[in-house]
């Protein structure tokens, strides 16, 4: 265990607990996604085969709309989560939780610790659950989900899913009010050691102008109806269908629909639309995962 | 005391789970004893008295005094006739395993038939206990539940520990939550989650005293009252307030197990925000208090409930932790602050245009531009000028695309009155905007302003006589656009302000806006109305009766509203009178005696003078007329209402006359109808002012 709380230790530090609890540790997918649940190993793997499935990650993502040109010391368009997913939930896994928190630096015996009533929904991915936020001293650190569907199909045995706001949590536990001055390395400055700004605050200015101002809409139009062609084609040969692939375009097409959200060229009326066609891909993927 | 009594028990039962949501545990425990009883009731046990208990994770009852055993019972099952084939009494033997020497014939008023009684054994209570708790298990029902690792079982979040005790003693049994997955039922129940002890209960008496020493306080009542008491002792002495708000108050009790009243203190900086966007900020995200000085100027501090015990130095790092996170959000609602007051009304209003209604009834933009036609023509009912209420209209609907309300769809309408004001628009104007969605339900103050008043029955209108036109008309339980709310508001408003203006003046610019000229949405939007009309009026102490008489009249939506209060309130006087009952005992009798003539409409019917025979035919003939004139003349004045009532009561004398020396069957065909159209006549004369036939006497 590291001891001291910079970034990257608090990321080390969680994954060595949730190794410990038998996690398969996974690195992020390599797509943009607004969720560290649109990773395979999540949206998919709780549907099936594995009747038991562990697993643990970080997960960049990316929320177009949340860009503020780097000047909001809170938001982010880009920003990590720490994902686990343990399917069948343990009866023991709000314990482990909260274990978790210690052995990051955080005794939940010395905070104020809530969980408070926050049921979870992804329209497009066409996924429900029931939970609550965890909140630490007033401050939302966690979602805690367990998961009853994915792409519309009910999920049993119900998997556990816990996901940790990073940034959030190491401003909590650095006690830093400003994002860009999180102490990402546990290097002093005048060793060379980075802050979150050091590295972030140029790729936020400029994708807070790539998202809102310079993204090419027709581009991305035709981008998202390529995808979602894609993802048809793909799984149109119903005795093989190629359902990873299929849910890879899936989650292009979610991502490019965000990108057009933060752009303001999807009125209200055909947002609804958009969502559907996603959660479509995502749903005929899910169905060809499971072989049905 | 209860006298402690041999054949009867205590018992106690406790769900154990996470963290149940807030706004489901009072019902949850108001369930529990409602499916409790009817268990016991089913099973014919009887029972003392009761007490559930609920927090986050625990959720309980105790019952005192349930009998031990159930009473012995005697059924009795009827076979056929005695006299019927031997095959009917062999099968009615053999369905129920019987020898012919185990039934006995008895009488009935059908006739002779075969019994068989049986007399069945009362169970002992504990061994029933397991199928009654299974029972409420199933039967319970959460407005969102969650089924969890393999189970079935649908519980709010995951059950994971029964307690069960019968005088005291651990109950065998357990439940099942999914295919051969149950839970045992257990003698103890779990602590604080800082500690999470495991709590062993020997004495059901003990188990709340227990919980509260290892800082469970399990009657929600008393988290309540210690967060009131701690508050108080907190404010005080300082001399502050707070801001009561009972809704967040039952939410934090059931966020927590043991209340710890803190308080923090909000940057100066962010004083200069709106007061609505602070509270809002704090109770929506964080669900902290707001506080003030006792001239109620809002302070720089925040009241909220930790789930803890007072601990000084944890106490100060979840101040200093809150603090922050405050700050954070603050920060946030001063971005979305700046950012709007750099926005223009103009610009706002362009984006309205794609900001959809609701399909079919076009974009905000189109909704606002609807307002600004109806609020022209109303402004003279209300005293207002109409280049105000045009202009209140106009800017209305603005602050819907504003950063501040985006975020904060609660603060609709009060951000817009800021922003008004900021950008220089009248006070009047800015008002308006702000209060404009007040009435928000039956029991809410109305608008003070006139114009404000006017923007918002103009705005309500316009959403619901677009959805009647539509066709989405609430219909049962089912009112998703809340119309019901919005009539009962608009017709607050119109009582309130007495309006000059008929249920016809009031709907028609709003359909003609529509492009809609069907009679029947016309006639049911009218129905609509003069319901919550009558709601209305007779949940302001007037009698449903009376209400409902003036109602009745034929053309009552064309008489303005403060014609039809006037009209109840002189009607209510006269009811007091004495003359009232004469009155009413012979509009009663025309009633009779026309109800069983036929006529086919309501005209005036043509009078023969000439084949009178009696003075008091003249003077019916003469009342009707000229009660029918004034009616024209002066029925829509609103203070000449007590003239009719002078009227009504001289017709006692020349009505009573009538009956008492005409008789109206006569056997001359010609005079009898004359007669009936004398009397018909009066009676719709009469009509036009109150339908008095729905006054109970």
């Amino acid at each position: 265990m590291n001891k001291n709380n910079s970034f990257q230790s608090i990321i080390t530090n969680l994954q060595s607990f949730w190794i410990d609890q038998g996690c398969v540790l996974l690195q992020p997918y390599d797509l943009e996604v607004g969720a560290g649940t649109f990773h395979p190993a999540t949206a998919l793997r709780v549907l099936g085969p594995d009747p038991i499935w562990k697993a643990a990650y970080v997960q960049p993502c990316r929320r177009p709309t949340d860009g503020r040109y780097g000047e909001n010391p809170n938001r982010l368009q880009h920003y990590y989560q720490f994902q686990v997913i343990i399917k069948p939930s343990p009866k023991n896994i709000q314990n482990l939780y909260l274990k978790s928190l210690s052995f990051i630096g955080l005794d939940p015996k010395d905070h104020d610790i809530r969980f408070v009533e926050d049921d979870w929904e992804s329209p497009t991915l066409g996924a429900s659950g029931l939970g609550w936020e965890i909140w630490c001293d007033g401050m939302e650190i966690s979602q805690f989900t367990y998961f009853q569907q994915v792409g519309g199909i009910e999920i049993k045995p119900v998997a556990c899913e816990i996901t940790y706001g990073l940034e959030r949590l190491a401003m909590f536990i650095q006690k830093i009010e400003n994002v860009y001055d999180l102490d990402w390395d546990g290097i002093k400055k005048n060793k060379g050691g980075k802050t979150y700004g050091d590295i972030f605050l140029q790729q936020e200015k400029e994708f807070s102008r790539y998202n809102f101002e310079k993204s090419e809409t027709l581009l991305l139009f035709k981008q998202f109806n390529d995808a979602e062609t894609e993802c048809k084609n793909l799984l149109n040969d119903k005795k093989n269908p190629l359902a990873l692939p299929a849910y890879h375009q899936c989650i292009k097409a979610s991502h490019i629909f965000n990108l057009l959200d933060a752009r303001g060229v999807i009125s209200v009326s055909e947002r609804q639309s958009y969502i559907l066609r996603v959660r479509n891909m995502a749903r005929s993927s899910c169905l060809a995962w499971i072989g049905k | 005391m209860n006298r402690t009594d041999v054949n009867r028990g205590n018992l106690l039962l406790e769900f154990f789970s996470e963290e149940i949501p807030a706004r489901m545990q009072s019902n949850s425990e108001e369930q529990l004893e409602n499916l409790f009883i009817k268990s016991l009731l089913q099973r014919d046990i009887t029972f003392g008295t009761l007490k559930t208990f609920s927090s986050p994770r625990h959720l309980s009852i105790i019952i005192k005094n349930i009998e031990l055993e159930q009473k012995d019972k005697k059924i009795e099952k009827r076979g056929p006739r005695f006299d019927a084939n031997q095959k009917a009494i062999d099968g009615f033997l053999k369905s129920n395993n019987l020898n012919l020497n185990e039934t006995v014939i008895k009488e009935t008023k059908n006739g002779k038939f075969y019994f068989h009684s049986q007399m069945i054994k009362g169970q002992r209570t504990y061994e029933i206990l397991p199928d009654i708790i299974n029972e409420i298990v199933n039967s319970f029902i959460w407005p969102k539940s969650q089924r969890w690792e393999n189970t079935d079982l649908k519980w709010a979040r995951p059950l994971r520990n029964i307690l069960l005790l019968f005088n005291d003693n651990l109950v065998k049994g357990k439940v099942c939550i999914g295919k051969n997955i149950f839970l045992n039922f257990t003698n103890f129940t779990f602590s604080h989650r800082f500690s999470d002890k495991k709590i062993i209960i020997n004495k059901i008496e003990n188990y709340e005293q227990l919980l509260e020493d290892n800082f469970v306080i399990l009657d929600r009542n008393k988290r309540s009252e210690k967060i009131i008491n701690d508050t108080a002792y907190l404010l005080d002495k300082e001399k502050l307030k707070l801001v009561h708000d009972k809704s967040l108050l039952d939410e934090v009790v059931g966020l927590v197990e043991f209340p710890n009243v803190l308080v923090g203190s909000i940057g100066k900086q962010f004083m200069k925000l709106p007061r609505e966007v602070l509270s809002t900020a704090m109770r929506v995200h964080q669900k902290y208090f707001s506080i003030t000085d006792k001239e109620n100027n809002l302070e720089s501090k925040f009241l909220f409930v930790a789930n803890s015990v007072k601990n000084k130095n944890r106490d100060f790092r979840v101040i200093a932790g809150n603090e922050r996170v405050l700050k954070a959000r603050l920060f946030d609602a001063s971005y979305f602050f700046e950012k709007d007051i750099s926005n223009t009304f103009e610009n706002w209003n362009e984006k309205l245009k794609h900001v959809l209604f609701y399909e079919s009834l076009g974009s905000l933009h189109d909704k606002t531009i609807r307002m600004v036609n109806i609020s022209k023509k109303f402004a003279k009912a209300f005293g207002v000028k109409p280049e105000l209420a045009k202009q209140a209209a106009l800017l209305s609907k603005a602050d819907l695309v504003s950063e501040m309300v985006m975020e904060f769809p609660e603060l609709q309408g009060i951000m817009g009155g800021h922003y008004a004001k900021i950008k220089n628009k009248s006070d009047d104007v800015s008002k308006a905007i702000f209060e404009h969605y007040k009435p928000k339900g039956i029991s809410d103050d109305l608008p003070e302003t006139k114009l404000g008043s006017l923007l918002s029955m103009v705005d309500k209108i316009d959403t619901l006589v677009g959805f009647f036109s539509i066709g989405k008309i609430p219909t049962g339980s089912k009112d998703p656009f809340a119309l019901r709310r919005n009539g009962f508001s608009i017709v607050q408003i119109l009582i309130n302000f007495k309006l000059n203006m008929s249920l016809n003046e009031v709907i028609e610019p709003s359909l003609k806006e529509f492009d809609n000229s069907s009679q029947s949405i016309k006639l049911s939007l009218i129905n609509f109305m003069i319901d919550k009309l009558k709601f209305v009026l007779s949940s302001r102490n007037n009698r449903i009766d009376l209400v409902n008489s003036v109602l009745n009249t034929r053309i009552v939506n064309d008489i303005p509203i403060k014609v039809i209060s006037s009209r109840i309130n002189s009607i209510n006087k006269f009811i007091k009178n004495k003359d009232f009952n004469i009155f009413l005992a012979n509009f009663k009798r025309i009633n009779n005696i026309l109800k069983s003539e036929k006529f086919s409409n309501n005209a005036e019917l043509q009078i023969d003078t000439k084949i009178f025979e009696t003075m008091e035919e003249e003077h019916i003939n003469n009342i009707s007329k000229s009660f029918s004139r004034k009616i024209r003349e002066k029925g829509m004045c609103d203070k000449s209402q007590e003239v009719f009532i002078d009227s009504l009561i001289k017709m006692n004398e020349p009505i009573s006359l009538f009956f008492e020396n005409v008789i109206v069957n006569h056997y001359d065909n010609n005079i009898k109808t004359n007669r009936l159209s004398l009397l018909k006549n009066l009676h719709n004369s009469i009509l036009e002012f109150s339908s008095f036939n729905f006054i109970e006497n």
